[in-house]
């Protein structure tokens, strides 16, 4: 188990420098200097010289790479283009928290909506509360999230008040939240139902029947905890479902997180907010995806054996 | 072929994917033509009507139809994907061959490689490369970008496919004659490769279709007026028109469902063992592939 968590931890630290190594490169391939004369006005050479030489940019890159790294591991990820004195780092503080409150939240509520939805259908495969179970979650899945933001917005905030924009209490938190967590909640649905089929045709359930034991009792004690293990790995793909639609979310209802500073730094061409951003949502993404791998092969001793 | 196609045709599913994603296509290339609506031509004092005769789904904040707009974005939006699953095969293809064909160690970082790529999420990569590509998006960018983060799964697959057919008699016997590894890679080891990579591609398509509609409707994507799916939501988004947003979200679901579908039924008919007792599992691959 130590060995495996080790390794883990090992590929998970790869994944984060190549990130961090390929968005760096990506950002010196745009080319150009800071410090070049812009039209207007033009910077006497000593300074420019100076200033190449304290932002390194006078160093082959992999000394570039090493200082970028250096100050990434201390938080430090310089001023921003685009917000008048602030730091990459202040923004990040004030959007990365709002942003996982927010993604929390619809979390939870998508494993509130989706876990009944998805052992609905299992009760009676093909029946009517199957076909009308799969059917919503389907449509939650497939419906691109920027409709029910926009619904949202408009119908419940704009038209009917039922709601405010921003990020302040819950009057303006819940509509976010529901949003965000419509796909995910149909994602759920989809993997319980796939995972307590899959199970539900093991033989010790049907040993399980043979004993005469009752279906709510199998279906909470023998098949619900085996059927966590896809759950595990899906924690990923949902993260990844989430932060995908926390653009949509977050800018539709003008959430003030981490999403909306990205798009916005993108749009402005931000690049030190957008390299910073890119670096916390990596460790974020990377961190999630070691604790569901650690997790599952705590639950599962199978899977510590195959290197994923 | 022939008898896989009849299986695929008797499976509901494909029966209703194939036939729906033949009607998109129908309408994304029929409509232009025959419509004599201008999809660009502004006219303010049309602006933004409900369904009419004239213009059966209405028009936008600037008067335009939306129903030329949606079919020719759709086009447009299903031209970007369809070159993007192209690169997405072909790379992943040669990837996945090569590594397989590598001795062990090579082949082992490879996927290694692979693993950590996967690792990374897909769209906020593909938002910093159209940043880079700057205010420059034109159709190359866009398809390189959606190109991106896909060629992994294909990759995998193929490779999975050669080192297990690796073990077989014929290609032993293959090797035996004297065939080079290029001619074993495209005659003996692509044939049994294809089936998986149909899939593949069936279930890439979609999640091609909502990336680039994502990135558009950020304000990604292909400059305005040229519409796509996405640009019709982003224009939605915008003017806060809801019916616009919904028309373009409506086409988006409905293609990525009947794709799935035609998935489901190619995995029918490709693996007969696995129908009926197994659950649909699409939009659980769907997602994964999306979120990536």
């Amino acid at each position: 188990m130590i060995r495996y968590v080790a390794r883990r931890l090992l590929t998970a630290v790869l994944v984060l420098l190549i990130t961090l190594f390929v968005t760096f490169m990506l950002m010196r391939g745009i080319g150009g200097t800071p410090f070049y004369p812009a039209e207007g006005y033009s910077i006497p050479l000593y300074l420019q010289r100076e200033l190449t030489a304290y932002y390194h940019l006078d160093q082959p890159w992999p000394v570039q790479f090493a200082v970028y790294l250096w100050h990434i591991v201390r938080f430090d990820f310089g001023p921003t283009l685009s917000y008048r004195d602030q730091t990459v780092t202040a923004v990040i503080h004030g959007g990365v928290p709002v942003s996982l409150e927010l993604a929390g939240l619809a979390t939870a509520l998508a494993l509130l909506l989706g876990l009944p939805l998805g052992l609905a259908s299992t009760l009676r495969r093909g029946g009517p509360l199957d076909v009308a179970a799969t059917t919503v979650s389907t449509i939650l899945l497939a419906t691109p999230v920027f409709l029910f933001a926009e619904l949202g917005r408009d119908d419940f905030v704009a038209k009917w008040n039922l709601g405010e924009l921003g990020w302040s209490g819950p009057r303006s938190a819940w509509l976010p939240v529901i949003t965000l967590a419509l796909a995910p909640a149909g994602y759920v649905a989809r993997l319980v139902r796939a995972g307590a089929v899959d199970t539900l045709s093991e033989d010790y359930v049907r040993f399980a029947h043979a004993k005469g034991l009752r279906r709510g009792r199998i279906l909470v004690v023998h098949v619900l905890p085996n059927s966590l293990t896809p759950f595990l790995s899906a924690a990923v793909p949902t993260l990844a479902l989430l932060v995908t639609s926390a653009f949509f979310v977050e800018r539709v209802y003008q959430v003030p997180g981490a999403a909306d500073a990205f798009i916005t730094a993108a749009e402005r061409r931000d690049y030190p907010l957008v390299l910073g951003l890119t670096a916390v949502l990596a460790a974020i993404v990377v961190l999630a995806s070691l604790a569901a791998d650690v997790l599952a092969a705590a639950l599962d001793v199978r899977l510590r054996e195959d290197r994923r | 072929m022939r008898p896989l196609l009849a299986r695929f045709l008797r499976s509901g599913a494909g029966r209703v994917g194939i036939g729906v994603l033949v009607l998109v296509g129908l309408f994304v290339g029929l409509v232009p033509a025959l419509s004599s609506a201008d999809p660009d031509a502004i006219d303010f004092t049309l602006r933004n009507q409900g369904p009419s005769g004239a213009h059966p789904l209405g028009t936008d904040y600037f008067g335009r139809d939306l129903l030329v707009r949606l079919a020719l974005g759709g086009r447009l939006s299903l031209e970007i994907s369809l070159l993007a699953l192209g690169i997405v095969l072909v790379v992943g293809f040669c990837y996945g061959a090569v590594a397989g064909m590598l001795p062990r160690r090579l082949d082992d970082a490879a996927m290694r490689l692979v693993d950590a790529a996967l690792a990374i999420p897909r769209f906020p990569t593909m938002v910093i490369i159209l940043v880079i590509a700057g205010l420059r998006t034109n159709v190359g960018t866009l398809v390189l970008a959606l190109a991106v983060g896909g060629w992994m799964i294909p990759a995998r697959l193929v490779r999975l496919e050669l080192v297990t057919l690796r073990q077989r008699h014929f290609v032993t016997a293959a090797r035996a004659v004297g065939v080079g590894p290029v001619r074993l890679v495209v005659r003996h080891f692509l044939p049994n490769a294809l089936g998986a990579l149909l899939i593949a591609a069936f279930l890439e398509l979609p999640a091609l279709v909502l990336m680039e509609a994502f990135a558009s409707a950020l304000g990604l994507g292909i400059n305005p007026p040229t519409p796509t799916w996405g640009n019709i939501a982003y224009d939605g988004l915008d003017y806060r028109d809801t019916w616009e947003v919904f028309i373009a979200s409506a086409a988006i679901a409905v293609f990525a469902i009947a794709a799935n579908f035609a998935a489901d039924g190619l995995q029918e008919a490709l693996e007969p063992r696995r129908d009926a007792v197994v659950p649909r599992r699409f939009l659980r691959r769907l997602v994964a592939r999306v979120s990536r």
